[in-house]
């Protein structure tokens, strides 16, 4: 059964992937890293995150008034990189989301996303 | 065990684990916690102003009631309550582990935010929930040092951390909009509750809670306290309001005491039993006239003594009893009684 650590292992053999981590972004707070980070900043890394996510659900109408039409991913795209956000959807109040940083050339968006929804999945249901 | 001495709480944490020790560090003082430290990592932290794990997991409806407490019976005693859970397949690895981290770094932020408090030290003592997360005691400190900056820069007024919330009766604008988080706590602000109340009701971090009150607090939509509490407080007691004031009449002025006078047949017939009144001076004399006429109309109700909680009112002030019970509970329990031995 996956738990935090494993599934940041997981995450870091996605193809292209550089460093990853779990980040609290009520208060922009890397839980849980490893790898590189841009900047070689974790700390800073997360802050920006949870900026990021908390601009798209709480100053924007991105998220839309429909019930269950929940926020899942946020992607930004760099020159040299894609940074890939995926909020994980716990039952109890945890506020935490999955950021990988891949690399642009070695990394696949489309493949990416879909192991981060897997390994997001995984960590909560059996 | 180290003696009770008042000292920064961070500090004396970097310094049992730096030493590796093992135990508990409790921390006195308002809201105040315990931090719990295995050889050195920080495996869990509690605080009455931050809900623990096993509230996150029940008011969130993630666990019945019932399954925590069976982990708790089960486990409690040799410390594995967190691994029960997982090994019954109540949790996964992974939520257990979320939930725990996000326990933490709240109850920490509580319990080591104070400058200096009473502080403990209890060499040996483990949590019931088991060791499931190590945590790195700088991380926390670092995290915590963070948090507290990070309320100063949203709203700098700790007030709103502590005293009971009461939205603002007119929002600020016209147009105002919140996530989901702030409107639970909106809902539910009653004037009463604490943040610790809301955080515990709603199952929601603690830390969470006061940082959305504090962003509330700077958009206007909820009430500052008057004043700051002058300290810890044990008791709550009501939100200071006006000083109640008997209703009077307002004060009249003399020029206009004459017609006024004549108006009443009340106030002619006070006059008439004062001792001879001089009829060619009439507004000097109706002054306490008007007043003992005043008085006459308008009776106040009859002050009552301090009673105890749950003691009845005097025999003349309370009006009916209410009416007694005609015993319907116990017809309608025989019915659903019957009924579920029907279904049976």
């Amino acid at each position: 059964m996956p738990g935090v650590d494993h599934c940041l292992q997981e995450a870091m053999a996605i193809p292209g992937a550089v460093g990853a981590s779990l980040v609290d972004y009520t208060t922009g707070f890397p839980v849980a890293t490893t790898g590189a980070a841009p900047n070689s900043d974790h700390q800073a890394a997360a802050a920006g995150t949870a900026d990021v996510v908390q601009a798209a659900t709480s100053r924007s109408l991105f998220v839309s008034a429909l019930p269950h039409d929940l926020l899942e991913d946020l992607i930004i795209t760099t020159a040299g990189g894609y940074h890939l956000l995926r909020l994980v959807h716990t039952d109890f109040d945890s506020r935490l989301v999955l950021y990988v940083w891949l690399d642009r050339v070695q990394g696949n968006l489309a493949v990416a996303r879909r192991r981060m929804q897997k390994l997001a999945d995984e960590l909560v249901a059996t | 065990m180290t003696a009770s001495k008042t000292v920064s709480p961070g500090r004396l944490l970097t310094q049992v684990a730096g030493e590796r020790q093992t135990g508990v560090l409790v921390v006195g003082g308002h809201p105040g916690g315990a931090v719990y430290v295995l050889e050195g990592q920080v495996i869990y932290a509690e605080s009455p102003a931050a809900p623990g794990v096993g509230e996150l997991l029940t008011a969130s409806g993630r666990l019945a009631g019932r399954t925590w407490q069976n982990a708790l019976d089960l486990g409690t005693s040799t410390a594995r309550v967190g691994r029960l859970l997982v090994e019954q397949g109540h949790l996964t690895r992974g939520e257990l582990e979320m939930c725990v981290l996000g326990a933490i770094y709240d109850a920490a932020y509580f319990a080591l935010a104070a400058g200096a408090a009473q502080v403990d030290f209890l060499t040996g003592a483990t949590h019931w929930l088991g060791p499931v997360v190590h945590v790195d005691p700088v991380a926390v400190t670092d995290e915590v040092a963070r948090r507290v900056r990070i309320l100063d820069e949203i709203f700098p007024d700790a007030r709103v951390d502590t005293t009971a919330i009461a939205p603002a009766t007119r929002p600020p604008r016209e147009r105002i909009s919140l996530t989901a988080l702030q409107w639970e706590l909106l809902v539910h602000a009653d004037g009463q509750r604490t943040p610790a109340d809301l955080a515990l009701l709603l199952g929601k971090a603690g830390f969470a809670c006061v940082q959305e009150l504090r962003r509330m607090a700077a958009m206007g939509l909820i009430e500052l306290p008057e004043k700051p509490a002058p300290g810890p407080e044990l008791v709550r007691l009501p939100r200071a309001r006006g000083t109640a004031v008997d209703v009077q009449r307002p004060p009249v002025v003399q020029e206009a005491q004459p017609v006024v006078v004549e108006a009443q047949p009340m106030v002619v017939e006070a006059r008439a039993t004062a001792p001879v009144p001089d009829k060619t001076d009439p507004p000097r004399h109706s002054v306490p006239d008007e007043s003992a006429a005043t008085q006459a109309l308008y009776r106040p109700p009859p002050r009552l003594a301090r009673r105890k909680p749950g003691a009845r009112l005097p025999k003349e002030v309370a009006g009916e009893p209410p009416p007694v019970h005609q015993g319907t509970d116990e017809v309608l329990l025989k019915r659903i009684r019957t009924a579920l031995r029907a279904l049976r």
